[in-house]
């Protein structure tokens, strides 16, 4: 304990003047003191001090109005607020709520701005505010009540009522008038559908009033007395008499055609006959087709009435898939009214003429000419007739043709494989097999084309183009396999479709003839499979390369060349390359081991995609450097060179990190400098702003 | 722990209460005096730092979280104020200051004054931190919980402050006191 006050009995005497010591430390002071003389001066200068400081301290204390003065100065500075709000202001800004709320409502007001501009941007491009102002007003024109909507509609109406008179149903729905269908319709209108099938579609009556014979005159009346009122009380400044009886009196030609695929052409044809007598028709004409591959395509015209022709239609929907409709209409009541009345003065012509022969005044030639002139007329009466009539058939009855297709017309009908074989062939007799080849033509097997090629250098080729019937092409081919090395062989199977395309479950296939195309090459041509190059050590070099013959030939290779060479130093040196099949090469490398000191081996393998490969076959070359020992062997190992090798190493390394360094400092440097011209910049900045 | 009675007044203070903040100021400036002192060695200079630092208190106090923090807090502003005002005064030269702080006394040349001079002289040794613990002592007789809370230090740690205080005006005083000792 003592040793530890005497240490630090600076703070314990301090403590002690300023009686913050618990009684076990004051305790142990005080015993501390009793033994230290030293610690005893130290208390007694501590204490007198203690009192000075005192002394002193005490006469520099705030006085006692100091706090007054305080009170006064800060009542002076601060004035006296309105409490309440802005104390609660204070108390809303400190909650972590509000501030978080506050944070989002801002981003939020942000965004609204964001969001503002960029509105106002989008529709800046219509122009002023007026136009800004459009869609608004768009927008307010589909309610039904406000008067400018009625009075935009009642223009609509004034559009679009001479055409819709015609129909009374249409005109009852004008009684009661929809604002927002009429609007659709004047979309309708501004689309440029005027005379479109859709809107005749909605005006059955007004075609059924073109219908001759039965419905003409009551059509007429309807019409009439359902447009009257409502045109007179809603269109206004429109003009009330419209000709009822020019629309009524329209000559419309209706006709459609529909592609359909059905599942069974019969059946459709049934049911479509079904369907014309149930409308009021007939089927006019049929045509069927049968394809290769045993389904129906074809074509049925339907006449029809026009007034049954959209239920018509809608019925054929259900026979199958509908794969394209149209519907056209053809306008010809001018082309008919005029017609008509040629006709009409047509007749009273003859009329005439027949009068002008019938007093046979005058001479034979102005007769013969009134004759001829009558003929003119009567055929052209005939003519116009028969176009009227033409006209009112069609007019009468609506034509739909429609196309009918069985389900899957484009299956095919049967297949055929056909087969493309290419083989290649080693061997180191090719003429042998290229005949051998040959002598296998028969009736089944047929060489189309066959070629041996020998150039100057004695190298030989042969290619051989065979066609092989199906059932015979398997065993052929495997035959001409066995002959020879295989280096590739290659199938490619076609299966081409016939009578028809896509896919088909029940159709047949049929093999084709096998087309073979074999190439002979010998073997010295072909690349290697595998390249392995190595050195041999040894002192007797001519000896060590003759055995390379013998252990070439017992492993089935052969040497490729041979080569031996001994320089002014008297070293040897022979460099031979050897073929072996693949399966031999580990047994070659191993008794290569026996020969002498193996250095340096590396292996190349040449993989080849796509190509089958007898691997065991392949041929794997050697290139083998046999060498006598001396020099070179110094050169490369001793403790000398690996002393000098790591010397070198050495000082690669330092080289390499000084450049390193110098990289680094180029990165620094720059940086160091900018960071000491600010400080130095702001060091600046303050001195100038502390003298001011 | 400090009573509830005490942290509600500070609560209220921070929550803009005026007479709170008020009756903060009776108890509590004159620690911030002290510790002013301490720093600037002037009682007029002091007495505008903490002047200062009351108003600048009022300003900001929505930024106390904790009310038990407050009188902390409010010594901790005494002294950043005290510490800027010296700061400005660093420019002034030394003999001004040297002669204004025993400008009074300079007349009697009796032995309390030539200790008082070398008090300060002593004192204006120190660093600020402990020139004001030893004012905060000796003004106002706090105990050491009191001092180390107010100057935010850790537990034990004023008592070697102190120590190193006066061990160091000890050695300064030393001919001084032991010619007052004879």
């Amino acid at each position: 304990m003592t040793p530890t006050i005497h240490a630090k009995i600076d703070n314990y005497l301090a403590a002690d003047l300023h009686s913050d010591l618990s009684d076990d430390e004051r305790r142990d002071l005080h015993a501390h003191l009793a033994e230290c003389s030293a610690c005893r001066q130290l208390h007694q200068e501590n204490k007198l001090m203690h009192a000075t400081l005192e002394n002193i301290l005490t006469s520099e204390k705030a006085d006692s109005t100091f706090e007054q003065r305080m009170l006064a100065g800060f009542r002076s500075h601060v004035p006296k607020q309105p409490g309440r709000a802005r104390r609660f202001l204070v108390d809303l800004m400190r909650s972590r709520a509000i501030q978080t709320a506050a944070v989002t409502a801002l981003l939020l007001v942000l965004i609204g701005i964001g969001r503002m501009l960029t509105f106002e941007r989008s529709y800046s491009f219509l122009g002023n505010g007026e136009e800004l102002m459009a869609p608004v007003e768009l927008e307010k024109g589909r309610l039904p009540r406000l008067p400018k909507a009625d009075e935009m509609f009642a223009r609509l109406n004034g559009v679009e009522l001479p055409r819709a008179n015609a129909s009374p149903a249409q005109s009852e729905a004008a009684a009661g008038l929809k604002p927002v269908d009429t609007y659709r319709q004047d979309d309708i209108t501004r689309l440029g559908v005027r005379s479109s099938t859709d809107v005749i579609q909605r005006l059955p009556a007004a075609t059924g009033s073109t219908v001759p014979n039965e419905g003409a005159a009551e059509v007429e009346r309807t019409a009439v007395a359902g447009s009257n009122a409502p045109t007179a009380e809603e269109v206004g400044p429109t003009p009330t008499q419209t000709p009822g009886p020019a629309v009524v009196n329209r000559k419309l030609i209706r006709n459609a055609t529909v592609d359909l695929e059905v599942a069974k052409f019969d059946e459709a044809v049934q049911k479509i006959t079904t369907f014309a007598n149930e409308d009021h028709g007939y089927v006019a004409t049929t045509s069927s087709e049968k394809q290769e591959n045993g389904k129906l395509k074809g074509e049925i015209v339907v006449k029809v009435i026009p007034e049954n022709l959209d239920r018509f239609l809608q019925k054929l929907r259900s026979l199958g898939e509908l794969k394209g409709q149209t519907l056209g209409t053809e306008d010809i009541t001018k082309n008919y009214f005029d017609t008509d009345s040629r006709l009409k003065n047509a007749r009273i012509m003859e009329q005439r003429l027949v009068d002008m022969l019938k007093t046979k005044t005058g001479k034979v030639a102005d007769l013969l000419a009134v004759e001829k002139e009558l003929g003119r007329v009567r055929e052209e009466i005939e003519k116009m007739q028969g176009d009227l009539k033409f006209w009112d058939s069609q007019v009468q009855f609506s034509t739909v043709t429609i196309s009918l297709v069985e389900k899957d017309i484009d299956e095919a009908a049967k297949f055929l494989l056909k087969e493309r074989a290419q083989l290649a062939l080693y061997t180191p007799a090719v003429e042998k097999i290229y005949n051998d080849i040959k002598a296998l033509a028969s009736a089944k097997v047929q060489i189309t084309n066959a070629q041996l090629d020998r150039d100057n250098s004695g190298r030989i080729s042969a290619q051989i183009n065979l066609l092989i019937a199906p059932e015979e092409s398997d065993a052929a081919i495997a035959r001409i396999k066995a002959m020879a090395r295989v280096e590739n062989f290659k199938v490619e199977t076609q299966r081409v479709a016939q009578g028809g395309e896509g896919m088909s479950e029940n159709a047949r296939t049929k093999r084709d003839k096998v087309e073979l195309k074999v190439t002979l090459s010998r073997d010295e041509d072909e690349q290697a499979y595998q390249q392995t190059s190595l050195r041999i050590r040894t002192s007797a070099v001519d000896e060590k390369a003759k055995q390379l013959r013998g252990l070439a030939e017992k492993q089935g290779g052969r040497v490729l060349n041979l080569s031996f060479s001994r320089d002014a130093d008297g070293r040897e040196f022979a460099s031979a390359s050897l073929r072996v099949p693949m399966k031999n090469y580990s047994t070659v490398m191993q008794s290569l081991g026996a020969l002498g000191k193996i250095q340096d081996v590396s292996v190349a393998r040449s993989e080849r995609n796509g190509v089958e490969i007898d691997e065991a076959n392949a041929p794997a070359d050697l290139s083998i450097q046999v060498y006598s020992g001396g020099y070179i062997a110094t050169d490369e190992g001793g403790i000398f060179a690996t002393l000098r090798q790591t010397i070198r190493q050495g000082a690669e390394t330092l080289l390499w990190s000084l450049r390193m360094l110098g990289i680094a400092l180029a990165f620094l440097v720059p940086w160091v400098i900018a960071i000491f011209v600010v400080r130095w910049i702001v060091k600046r900045i303050a001195q100038a702003r502390r003298k001011s | 722990m400090m009573d509830a009675n005490e942290r509600e007044k500070y609560r209220a203070a921070i929550h803009g209460d005026r007479d709170a903040f008020e009756m903060i100021i009776r108890t509590h400036s004159r620690e911030m005096f002290a510790i002013a002192y301490g720093i600037l060695q002037n009682r007029e200079e002091a007495e505008d730092a903490v002047q200062d630092a009351l108003v600048k208190a009022w300003k900001s106090r929505w930024r106390v979280r904790d009310p038990e923090k407050f009188p902390a807090w409010l010594c901790m502003i005494a002294r950043y104020r005290a510490r800027d005002v010296f700061r400005k005064r660093r420019t002034i030269p030394l003999q001004e200051l040297v002669g204004h702080a025993p400008s009074c006394p300079t007349s009697s040349s009796s032995d309390t004054t030539v200790l008082e001079r070398q008090l300060h002289s002593a004192l204006a040794a120190l660093p600020e931190l402990h020139r004001s613990a030893l004012t905060l002592r000796y003004f106002e007789e706090l105990d050491y919980q009191s001092i180390e809370k107010l100057l935010g230090l850790t537990n034990g740690a004023l008592r070697g402050i102190l120590g190193r205080a006066l061990a160091s005006i000890r050695k300064q005083l030393k001919p001084a006191l032991a010619s007052l000792e004879q």
